[in-house]
């Protein structure tokens, strides 16, 4: 009897303990690819770029003027704004936590959370 | 059992009764855990010493009583799809493994029943939702094993309780 008792026992120990382990490197996975958009102080979009299928565009608008801004999958980038100076979108695409965008006059700030360091976010930020 | 259908019908409402009034109480303790579905599941007690005790079909009724009512109590008929996925769903695996396992097995029935339960709670999701829900079966593996355990103990106790009430008469 406490043979069976054992066997089971084990056997779901095992499984408690895959689950377990298949958990913890989830937040760190998630986390390096996902962009907070930053509007006037107040968070208003988080978006995860590694769950992007289809890329795709909105508008953020303040009374200052406005950002388009452009998803594809890993990867996000200001495409157009009616600021003077164009920082924002001379900046062009993101894709870590190295390089956030910065649009000052609209006090928009896109930044991809969490401890992305890829070499990549730099040389794609200048390109 | 099969001849006294009078004291069947008697303890199938009065171990219905009992998992209701189990289920409205653990739907009003505020979850510990900030997770969506994942929960004690004390009232698969009753199910489980339904299922050796009475029988399968007496235990499916318990169950289905149990389900409908207590959504009826508790919830909205989004709970009443959830609950139901996942308690035929357990009803089936623990109805299957009860007997080849045995009484003094109950805590492995019960965890079997957990993880089934969780598993269509899971597709219930996915399809009322209409998003891969995959990523979260981890959360509910470890919380169908450890919950399942919790009550498999306690109706395990229970049953071995019964059987020596029994064996007094």
């Amino acid at each position: 009897m406490w043979k069976k008792h054992k066997f089971w026992g084990i056997l779901f120990s095992l499984l408690f303990l895959s689950a377990l382990a298949s958990l913890l490197p989830l937040p760190r996975l998630g986390k390096g690819h996902v962009a907070r958009i930053t509007s006037e102080g107040k968070v208003i979009k988080e978006i995860d770029l590694d769950l992007v299928s289809e890329p795709y565009e909105f508008t953020v608008e303040t009374s200052n003027g406005y950002n388009r801004i452009r998803v594809e999958k890993g990867k996000i980038a200001v495409i157009d704004a009616d600021c003077p100076d164009k920082v924002c979108q001379k900046t062009g695409w993101i894709s870590g936590s190295l390089q956030p965008i910065l649009c000052l006059p609209h006090e928009l700030v896109i930044e991809i959370l969490g401890e992305g360091s890829e070499v990549d976010a730099i040389s794609g930020g200048v390109s | 059992m099969k001849n006294r259908p009078a004291r069947s019908l008697a303890l199938i409402g009065l171990l219905a009764a009992f998992a209701l009034v189990t289920f409205v109480i653990e739907s009003q303790i505020p979850s510990p855990f900030a997770l969506p579905g994942v929960k004690l599941g004390l009232a698969n007690i009753f199910t489980l010493v339904a299922l050796p005790l009475l029988g399968r079909k007496e235990a499916a009724a318990v169950l289905t009583v149990r389900i409908l009512l207590g959504s009826l109590f508790t919830g909205t008929t989004v709970t009443l799809l959830y609950s139901l996925a996942g308690g035929v769903l357990c009803y089936v695996v623990m109805a299957l493994v009860y007997q080849p396992l045995g009484e003094k097995l109950t805590w492995v029935t019960s965890i079997l029943g957990a993880l089934a339960h969780n598993l269509g709670q899971m597709a219930a999701a996915m399809i009322v939702l209409g998003k891969n829900v995959l990523y979260y079966a981890p959360v509910l593996v470890l919380s169908g094993i450890l919950t399942g355990l919790f009550t498999g103990l306690a109706a395990g106790f229970a049953l071995k309780a019964l059987r020596a009430v029994k064996k007094d008469r």
